[in-house]
């Protein structure tokens, strides 16, 4: 029994993160579709809507149906240019290095001075 | 003889010690590094202060509509304390990362459950800004 219930729990737990994540997601593609704040707090509001509707549903394989719908109609729509914080991976800034102060040089021989 | 001999040659061979004024950071003429506060990446050096991303975060959670902003303390929890469930704590991190234009990695965003655990994180993020 407590296998089972241990069973239980933890596949319950796994499917709480995989909604959390999925939910995660889904609002920044959200902002990423309404670029207006008036725009996004309706669809964001339908998006909760959406997840809440199923809230209460108990059964574990439904669960899991439902989530891999969910997460099926999410790579659907996905934005193909989402936004991207400057500086992570992907970002216009990233690996983007401002040109050196005026007076620096690069001295190409160091260490090797003292030998010529 | 011979220790006469190494004064004499020494006396003659020692540089005397000059004091190299202008290596010191104090004269501010010199080189490119003269300004100590010059940024040398494009996003920028400075750290956030703790005390303004406890300020912050407090702002942020605290406008978030569905508690009640009285209750609101650097260390509350947003379940247990505050009364919200797991969707609405996607929804802070997601206001925190765009209060401090930060990207938050999926897995680490989900294990941010509370004020202090938040103003901890990014605190320590060096891109916070």
């Amino acid at each position: 029994m407590s296998a089972s219930a241990a069973g239980y729990l933890a596949r319950r737990s796994a499917q709480k993160e995989r909604v959390r994540i999925l939910y995660r997601r889904a609002l920044k593609d959200t902002l990423n579709w309404a670029v207006h704040r008036h725009l996004f707090y309706k669809d964001a509001d339908e998006l909760r809507a959406k997840f809440d509707a199923n809230k209460h549903v108990e059964d574990l394989d439904t669960i899991d149906r439902l989530i891999n719908d969910a997460e099926a109609t999410f790579h659907k729509f996905q934005h193909p240019d989402p936004y991207i914080v400057p500086w992570a991976p992907g970002g216009s800034k990233f690996c983007r290095n401002p040109a050196p102060p005026q007076g620096i040089e690069i001295v190409y021989d160091y260490g090797k001075e003292d030998k010529d | 003889m011979a220790t006469s001999l190494r004064s004499a040659i020494l006396r003659h061979v020692r540089v005397s010690v000059q004091s190299l004024d202008r290596f010191r950071p104090s004269s501010a003429s010199w080189g490119p590094f003269h300004n100590q506060s010059r940024n040398l990446s494009s996003h920028g050096d400075e750290h956030l202060k703790r005390e303004e991303v406890v300020e912050r975060v407090i702002d942020v959670v605290k406008s978030f509509p569905k508690l009640d902003p009285s209750k609101v303390t650097p260390t509350s929890h947003f379940q247990n304390d505050l009364g919200l469930d797991s969707l609405d704590n996607v929804e802070i991190v997601m206001a925190l990362e765009e209060e401090f234009k930060l990207e938050i990695p999926d897995k680490e965003a989900d294990k941010i459950d509370s004020c202090d655990l938040a103003i901890e994180y990014i605190s320590n993020h060096s891109m916070a800004v």
